[in-house]
């Protein structure tokens, strides 16, 4: 038997701010994906969240980096990041987040642009002075509205689109990388982290357009009400990638646990440390039971449906939170597993991520201030509609 | 109505000028492949082309007394909680057929440095003479490097603010001084040295007795090699608990960081 009679307990680096960058970009590249559903491989039924989709997928990546920039001790340097070690582009998955984070938000922005032309076009006719160079502006200069017009609008978004998607992957994806290519951590080095991270990321941002999307469209559209049919289709989508999103987690434990080397030690004390937080809340309860409502009658029931999208939210960002926060917790040279709980205010704490949340909240206005999507949004139902008849 | 006009294209003009002006002037410094310090070849920033430093831990003649550790912090003002070595002090077997074990823990100055491939800024690097160095005015403090080091020896230094860990003491190294660290050893139990040396202290240590190094399976080509390093010792590493934490815990204290207790495996 040995015992440890004196050592020193490392810090981890990662506070907080991390789990909930990983959740933002995750849940941006969702919301893309679920946009380029209508917008690049025309699926109808997903029409009229689809501009909407779009423009969170855009502020959801605007207010990410954020995070990023708070968990630094010394912001003031982030244009070193830009400058120096470019020696190590190819080996540090980080550095790609200067290019990805750069690239992905002005490609989205652009697509939205050309999505809603048309109705800046319109806008712009009834507006006047600021409002109306603004809009011409938001335009890119082209005020046509003929058949030819919407169609080059049409087919610009689209490839807009068709970039975008494998954009979108790797801007979630490569925070997968930034975990997995650290062999020094047994819980991340994993090949497939980048792919749980994207399959976890299709729960959470499914979820969280469950939980917006009916607050716009009973709020702020002349609707007034929320469209049951696309309630029920997001359930759909929810319970089909929690799917996904279990048996790539199922892939991963075993290969990481019964099927694996000297880690699998370090990683059965981990998972036994925090066996009842990872099963009965992460698994069981945000994700088989909003699973159960997605294919179920159950999702019929509205509030229901929206307390199921909650809990996968949560789920994705306790899941996010056990991975970055658990594996840094994994003791490399110390003995016993370290500890951590967040400040309250200051850098990286509970308070910069509410804060986070707040500046969210306000961009989302903000964008939706600016962008004529509920106009679209009803166009496109009405077009539904009119399908149907 | 030409006035404005006129205007209106000085306003263009101008901020086209400043626009290039300001790209130009931010590209003289910008996409530095790797850092100013290196780019400009500064001596601090190669070190001694040539030579390649290692240091050997005879752990027989370690007797943890933490002289080492003391003179480290002095030496390289590292703020108080945080180090960049200490011995790790450990009690194996049991009575009656017992004894203490001590492993002197620092930077091993890897060949293969995980932390440095992950750095963003190019802020740590490994210089030509194999030491691992953080250049703290370039540092942004991300964090990557204390995530990939397996051996947990880089912290975020307090009063800097940045990425910190033991730097073979290159400040006395590059003047021909030993480390601090070496230099205080008591028993004699740390040897510096260029390895590329054949008549150096530490070519002999390595060829003439068995030595080993910690986690070889991470790949990283440690090059702190140890003497007498038993499988008891390293295996401590991440298994046990600590007695201090069930001191702490049974006393009571509650750091803002401390360790949760797991049972013995």
């Amino acid at each position: 038997m040995n015992t440890l009679i004196s050592s020193i307990t490392p810090n981890i680096p990662w506070g907080i701010d991390v789990p909930n960058y990983f959740w933002f970009t995750g849940s941006s590249a969702a919301a893309f994906i679920i946009s380029s559903f209508a917008h690049v491989f025309g699926m109808e039924r997903y029409k009229p969240i689809a501009g909407f989709s779009l423009l969170m997928a855009f502020v959801l990546l605007v207010a990410a980096p954020l995070n990023l920039i708070d968990d630094l001790k010394q912001p003031g340097r982030i244009f070193n990041f830009f400058f120096y070690g470019w020696e190590n582009f190819t080996t540090s998955p980080m550095k790609w987040g200067v290019i990805l984070l750069l690239a992905y938000p002005v490609l989205i922005f652009f697509e939205a642009l050309y999505i809603y032309r048309p109705y800046f076009v319109k806008k712009m006719a009834v507006a006047n002075g600021f409002a109306r160079s603004f809009y011409g502006f938001l335009t890119l200069g082209r005020s046509g509205v003929t058949q030819a017009d919407l169609d080059k609008d049409h087919k610009v978004g689209k490839r807009l689109g068709i970039i975008g998607i494998p954009l979108a992957l790797c801007v979630h994806g490569y925070t997968g990388y930034i975990l997995g290519a650290v062999h020094a951590n047994a819980l991340w080095h994993t090949p497939l982290m980048p792919i749980l991270f994207l399959a976890s990321a299709m729960v959470s941002g499914t979820g969280f357009l469950i939980i917006v999307i009916p607050i716009f469209q009973k709020l702020f559209t002349s609707m007034g009400s929320v469209n049951q049919e696309t309630m029920v289709d997001l359930a759909k989508l929810l319970a089909l990638f929690i799917v996904i999103d279990l048996v790539i987690r199922f892939l991963w434990l075993t290969f990481a646990m019964p099927f694996n080397g000297e880690e699998k030690y370090l990683l059965y004390a981990f998972f036994e440390l925090n066996f009842h937080e990872v099963l009965y809340v992460e698994y069981l309860l945000c994700l088989i039971v909003p699973m159960i409502v997605g294919f179920s009658a159950l999702r019929e029931n509205f509030m229901v449906l929206y307390i199921a999208g909650i809990l996968s939210v949560v789920g994705v960002w306790l899941f996010r939170w056990n991975t970055v926060i658990g594996g840094q917790s994994i003791p490399k040279t110390s003995p016993g597993f370290l500890s951590y709980a967040p400040d309250i205010v200051g850098q990286s704490s509970i308070f910069s991520v509410l804060s986070n949340w707040g500046i969210l909240i306000a961009l989302i206005c903000f964008i939706l201030v600016i962008f004529p999507w509920d106009e679209e949004m009803e166009e496109s139902y009405s077009k539904r509609v009119n399908h149907g008849k | 109505m030409n006035e404005n006009n006129s205007r209106r294209n000085f306003l263009k003009q101008g901020l086209g000028v400043a626009t290039i002006a300001g790209l130009s002037a931010s590209s003289a410094s910008a996409l530095s492949l790797q850092n100013p310090g290196r780019d400009k070849g500064e001596a601090s920033y190669v070190g001694a082309v040539g030579k390649h430093f290692v240091m050997v831990m005879d752990l027989r003649k370690c007797i943890g007394c933490q002289a080492c550790t003391s003179a480290c912090k002095v030496e390289n003002a590292v703020p108080s909680s945080q180090y960049r070595t200490f011995v790790l002090e450990t009690e194996i077997g049991e009575f009656p057929d017992v004894r203490k074990g001590f492993l002197p823990q620092l930077c091993n100055h890897c060949d293969n440095p995980s932390c440095v491939s992950v750095c963003p800024t190019g802020a740590t690097f490994k210089r030509k003479d194999g030491v691992v160095v953080v250049d703290n005015t370039i540092c942004w403090g991300c964090g990557y490097c204390l995530s990939a080091c397996p051996y947990d020896k880089r912290y975020f230094n307090t009063k800097t603010k940045t990425a910190d860990k033991c730097n073979f003491c290159a400040q006395r190294v590059d003047k021909g001084l030993l480390p601090a660290c070496v230099e205080t050893c008591v028993g004699g139990a740390r040897v510096f040295g260029d390895i590329n040396d054949k008549k150096s202290e530490v070519f002999k240590l390595i060829n003439s007795f068995p030595t080993a190094v910690l986690k070889p399976e991470q790949g990283n080509k440690p090059q702190t090699f140890y003497i007498g390093l038993d499988n008891k010792i390293s295996e401590l590493l991440n298994s046990t608990q600590s007695l201090d934490d069930m001191v702490k815990k049974h006393e009571g204290i509650h750091a803002e960081w401390s360790k949760t207790m797991i049972k013995e495996m």
